[in-house]
């Protein structure tokens, strides 16, 4: 008996396609999902479709290592993916599905005076902006953590840590499906295996979309996909502050549950959690060199695993099972962009570089908040795409590069 | 015989267990090739071992994985010596090394190529092919990383279906192949019921038509019959010890998929197209999930008909093997539901599996460099910390007695991890010009000055020192952190503007050492220097028999000589000053005394006190641009940003310590602290320390204007503080000039 089984959520695949939609969202995953769940039931908006070229879920909302945090570096970040952890917390209860949301904690290690300041600096401002960390020492994470060797293997020492008690886990694919499911069930269309090839303008506007299925017209065009952005944008004229880069992860076999916090150390440019079925799981930073491919590399693997060894060193004799590699729209401020591009019914929702999954909930009810109103929500004003031009980047050294 | 190997020259684990130990391995049907997850023991310690992939070893201690489905536990026990990696570049690649494996070696070698084999039952498992190409394998003597330079030949064979029906958690059920192992291994196998394709070399009874369950004998665990039913409906029973299950074959070509856009061929039953078996009806399709056909049936009904969405919905394929039990077996299903056949899974790695400790081994560290003075600084009990990708000496154990030394005697701080770079030519002061922003022409031969380095959207990226030594000869400094990226932008930009330059990295190669305080210059002149450069100057001389260049600037905010100098004499000079100044007082600084000196000056460090997006308006530091120069790398974007409102600004703090009843308390807030103006959020605390000749906490950090103005009186940690222009310290600069 399987007890990962998803036994309730039931996706009513819509059976023909509208040749008009009120809005088209370009991606299903998580982002394009909620959004479209959010218009259906905050805003009663549900002439909507949501195009997936693939099937649900299968971009980065299914390859990511499910983490859920607040612990941000700038305040409006923290404000905004609070509100995310905030919603995720309730997501179950909203939705009625068993989302396997736990909360486990993480730890932010500093090995460094300057790493030291950092996990400070992440506390103070995450305490100011409503989401709790705090700064902990050495005694404190073997309370939290007994299995880490605080010594580093004698190489990498830990100084201390942040520590944020609301990091927590859900399973990513049925937080998609939970969407999309509710989605469908208010009425809003959702077709995989249809790829977006073109979108249409009328004199500067927006009018609709070229799909492999035909033409669909809607006035407002989000575009939610993850990975190839630019290629969406480009069809509308739009060039974003965006670059591509693989992310990758790797997972054990199953062991017993005795691993309970997420912990992460940027030192070491990596991370590890346990999973509901055992197995653990352990990410690093994102590939320097940008690419679309989803190869898996072997250095990453070595090292990463050499590198969370030091931390770790329970992990030694754990067998790998699987690797795999999503890629991350990085902006040149390492935070997201949301909302109006300049472009009339055209949005975007991207640079989610590593940190999509833990958006999506607030991503979606925010986007779909703009789209009901047409006015820009406060909590993601901030990340508006002429912030570039405006010179009123978010550089946020709390999630530079890290999951 | 199976392509991936033919008979292993030892026993297997497994075959041992069967054979010699009695051990009743936990059911399932046997593969003996490594695809099934059926024989999973822990074996010294390491779980998830395949049995049937290890050689026997006498003394190995096995514990079979518990049939209940309790997990392992999260623990690696004891030591383990750390496992080789070897590199290996050749020109050919075959992995297996069956029939057809055999024939490509051979072949490729008959034509002189080096060859590499690598195959399973030599216990050699391939778990990837990656770019490069990279073909990595684990083998019980360490790590094999093969670079081939030619083909890639995949000879891994095809494996054989697994049962999909009731009762196939039972012990005693085999594959064909298996079978015929086993009974090669003598293994007893007892009264053989055949299914599909029967085993070489066993006498066994055939079983006809249609698999429908296995029946447990008298032992419930153990399979005591096999139940087939004919083409009119009619079931049969069929008594037996052991069912051989020779039910087709699906290629193994996971690395064949893998290494697709590569230079890869396969060969032999590989490349059999992959044998679709009857839709399941009923029972466990994925042993390793215990996904069973009623799950897949469920997930289908409510809409999960993608391959990859039953996966994730049930789990099953997710397990020890990957999909290589399931995988037929659910293509089968969604297939009878009216879809075109799927594709299986993409494939990736590991394609087998191995310990972190495994795949980890030939990783290192990144080395962190010490300076020449490393064993000096730890000989004088310094404690040394990792600082701007150094080891560098945080304190030598009393800070305060290192920073009084600066401000009242003589002290000296091994600055030799600053970047170095050396820029000469015709080009050079063309380069120069392009890349900072402040007019370097008029910067005299002699003379040096402090600089900042931006990026084409006016952020800085690292500051430093420019000198010029002659018309076309220049020396410049970056951060210590900085200096890789640096050098990295002096070179790309050389290179696209075309520059006649030449670019000579120094940083290893010159030591510098930081003569500072009041008294420097007297023991300066001790060192045989009488005329030291004057302020923002610098020349040659040398200092104790050490020939140096002499930079005159200052961190510190006390008169300062910067003292580069060939490494190989850096131990010496060192003796020499801390020697000669042994009367006066003399003691080495620490970085954390340094921090405290250059904050009492207002002194900005790049990486802690800015951003990525950090503009010298920003920082106000706007005397560090001259936009009256035509051009320089950022210009544009300054111009275009400083028309815009600024936002917020890296400020200079002071804060009062809290009187007790007997002395002043400093409280100094941590750095990170953050702002408050009122009930607003207004920033962070960067840098902060107390001064000791201030007597006060002093403070850089971030503010946030509100409407249009920079607050005045803030709050940090609770308390207030004044916003004060920097240099907090000695403002005019006398000190330092001398």
């Amino acid at each position: 008996m399987n007890e990962f089984v998803e036994r309730a959520i039931d996706l009513r695949w819509p059976t023909e396609v509208k040749r008009a939609y009120d809005v088209v969202i370009i991606g299903g995953g998580g982002h394009g999902l909620a959004t479209a769940y959010y218009l259906a039931t905050r805003h009663g908006i549900t002439n909507v479709a949501v195009l997936e070229c693939s099937y649900i879920g299968g971009g980065n909302s299914g390859r990511n290592t499910t983490i859920i945090r607040a612990n941000y570096g700038v305040p409006e970040a923290v404000r905004f993916y609070q509100r995310s952890v905030d919603l995720y917390a309730h997501l179950e209860q909203e939705t009625d599905r068993a989302l396997m949301h736990k909360t486990k904690g993480l730890l932010w290690i500093a090995h460094s005076e300057a790493g030291i300041r950092q996990e400070r600096a992440r506390a103070a401002v995450n305490t100011a902006c409503g989401a709790s960390t705090e700064y902990v020492d050495p005694g404190t994470i073997r309370e939290i953590c007994p299995q880490i060797d605080l010594t580093g293997n004698g190489v990498w020492p830990v100084y201390g840590a942040s520590y944020h008690p609301a990091g927590s886990t859900a399973r990513h694919d049925r937080v998609v499906w939970a969407y999309a499911e509710g989605a469908m069930r208010l009425g809003v269309d959702v077709f995989q295996r249809t790829g977006v090839t073109g979108i249409r303008m009328d004199r500067g506007r927006v009018t609709g979309v070229e799909t492999s299925d035909g033409p669909i017209a809607a006035g407002i065009v989000l575009s939610a996909v993850g990975g190839h952005v630019t290629t969406i944008a480009s069809m509308v004229g739009l060039r974003l502050p965006i670059r591509t880069h693989p992310l990758q992860a790797f997972v054990t076999n199953r062991y017993a549950q005795a691993f309970h916090p997420i912990v992460a150390s940027s030192g070491l440019g990596g991370y590890a959690s346990q999973t509901a079925k055992g197995e653990m799981l352990i990410g690093a930073e994102i590939d320097r060199a940008p690419s679309y491919a989803y190869d898996s590399g072997h250095p990453f693997l070595q090292h990463c695993a050499f590198r969370m060894m030091t931390l770790l060193p329970f992990l030694r004799d754990l067998r790998v099972l699987r690797q795999w590699t999503g890629v991350c729209d990085m902006s040149t401020d390492y935070s997201p962009v949301m909302g109006l591009t300049g472009v009339d019914g055209f949005l975007v929702t991207t640079g989610w570089g590593t940190w999509g999954f833990k958006a999506i909930p607030a991503g979606g009810e925010q986007l779909a908040a703009l789209i009901a109103t047409g006015r820009t929500p406060d909590l993601i004003a901030p990340f508006s795409l002429d912030r570039f031009a405006r010179d009123r980047t978010m550089a946020d050294r709390g999630s530079a590069g890290t999951h | 015989m199976a392509e991936f190997g033919g008979q292993m020259a030892a026993d297997s684990l497994l075959t041992h267990l069967l054979r010699d130990a009695g051990v009743a391995i936990g059911g399932g049907c046997l593969c003996l090739a490594g695809d099934c997850p059926h024989c999973l023991a822990t074996v010294d310690g390491v779980s998830y071992v395949r049995t049937c992939q290890v050689t026997f070893r006498e003394g190995a201690a096995v514990t079979l994985h518990a049939a209940n489905g309790q997990l392992p536990p999260l623990e690696s026990p004891g030591e383990r010596p750390p496992v080789t990696a070897r590199t290996t570049h050749c020109d050919i690649v075959v992995i297996g090394q069956g029939p057809a494996g055999r024939v490509a070696a051979t072949d490729a070698r008959s034509v002189g190529a080096h060859v590499v084999t690598l195959d399973a039952r030599e216990g050699q498992d391939v778990i990837g092919v990656y770019p490069g190409p990279l073909v990595v394998a684990r083998t019980e003597d360490g790590m094999r990383h093969v670079y081939p330079r030619g083909e890639i030949v995949v000879a891994t064979g095809a494996s054989e279906i697994q049962p999909a029906v009731p009762g196939n958690h039972l012990r005693g059920l085999v594959t064909a192949r298996a079978a015929a192992e086993l009974a090669a291994s003598g293994v007893p196998l007892g009264q053989v019921v055949a299914v599909g394709t029967p085993p070489d070399g066993i006498v066994c009874e055939l079983a006809s038509g249609t698999l429908v369950r296995f029946e447990p004998s008298s032992d419930p665990t153990r399979v005591g019959a096999v139940v087939m039913r004919d083409p009119g409906g009619v079931e049969t029973r069929l008594a037996c010890d052991t069912v051989s299950l020779g039910l087709g074959l699906t290629p193994r070509d996971a690395l064949l998929r893998m290494a697709r856009g590569m230079n890869v061929r396969g060969v032999g039953d590989v490349l059999l197209p992959a044998h679709v078996p009857p839709c399941p009806v009923e029972g466990t399709v994925c042993p390793c999930a215990g996904v069973t056909v009623a799950d897949l049936a469920s997930v289908h009904a409510r809409g999960f008909h993608e391959l990859e969405l039953v996966k994730r919905a049930t789990l099953a394929g997710t397990g020890p093997c990957q999909g290589a039990g399931c995988v037929p077996h659910i293509r089968a299903f969604l297939a009878a539901q009216g879809a075109a056949l799927q594709p299986p899974f993409t494939a990736r790695p590991v394609t087998r599996q191995l310990t972190i400790g495994e795949v980890a081994a030939g990783a290192h560290h990144a080395v962190t460099p010490r300076t020449a003075l490393h064993e000096e600084h730890v000989g004088l009990g310094a404690i040394m910390e990792r600082l701007g990708g150094w080891w560098r000496p945080w304190h030598y154990g009393d800070v305060d007695a290192e920073y009084s030394a600066v401000r009242t005697g003589v002290s000296i701080c091994d600055v030799s991890t600053l970047g170095k770079m050396q820029v000469s030519g015709p080009g050079a002061l063309a380069l120069l010009e392009h890349l900072y922003p402040v007019p370097i022409s008029t910067l005299a031969p002699g003379r040096a000055r402090y600089v900042f380095l931006l990026d084409e959207r006016g952020y800085v990226i690292d500051d430093g020192m420019v000198a010029r030594e002659s018309d076309t000869r220049f020396n410049l400094t970056f951060t210590s952190g900085g200096a890789t990226f640096a050098e990295m932008w002096v070179r790309d930009w050389a290179e696209s503007l075309g520059a006649d330059v030449r670019l000579m990295n120094q940083t290893f190669s010159l030591g510098a050492i930081n003569v500072t305080g009041p008294r420097a210059a007297e023991l300066l002149a001790r060192a045989g220097v009488g005329a030291p450069p004057a302020f923002l100057h610098h020349g040659q001389a040398d200092v104790a028999g050490v020939p140096c260049r002499i930079y005159r600037l200052s961190f510190t905010g006390e008169v300062s000589f910067e003292l580069h100098h060939a490494a190989a004499d850096s131990v010496r000079l060192w003796h020499a000053l801390l020697s000669l100044g042994q009367d006066l007082g003399i003691r080495p600084h620490g970085l954390k005394a340094l921090l405290k000196l250059r904050l009492e000056k207002g002194h900005l460090i790049v990486g802690q006190d800015t951003d990525f997006d950090s503009s010298l308006r920003r920082l106000g530091c706007e005397w560090a641009v001259r936009l009256d120069k035509p051009a320089f790398i950022g210009r544009q974007a300054v111009l275009r940003t400083n028309r815009l409102p600024l936002d917020r600004q890296l400020c200079g703090f002071e804060m009062d310590g809290e009187q007790t009843t007997s002395e002043v308390v400093c409280r100094t807030p941590a750095e990170g602290a953050t702002i408050w103006d009122g009930e607003d959020l207004a920033g962070v605390v960067t840098s902060t320390t107390w001064s000791p000749t201030l007597g006060k906490s002093i403070m850089l950090g971030w503010l946030r204007l509100k409407d249009g103005q920079l607050p005045t009186d803030v709050t940090i940690d609770g308390r207030t503080a004044r916003r004060v222009p920097t240099p907090f310290y000695d403002p005019e600069g006398r000190r330092a000039r001398g």
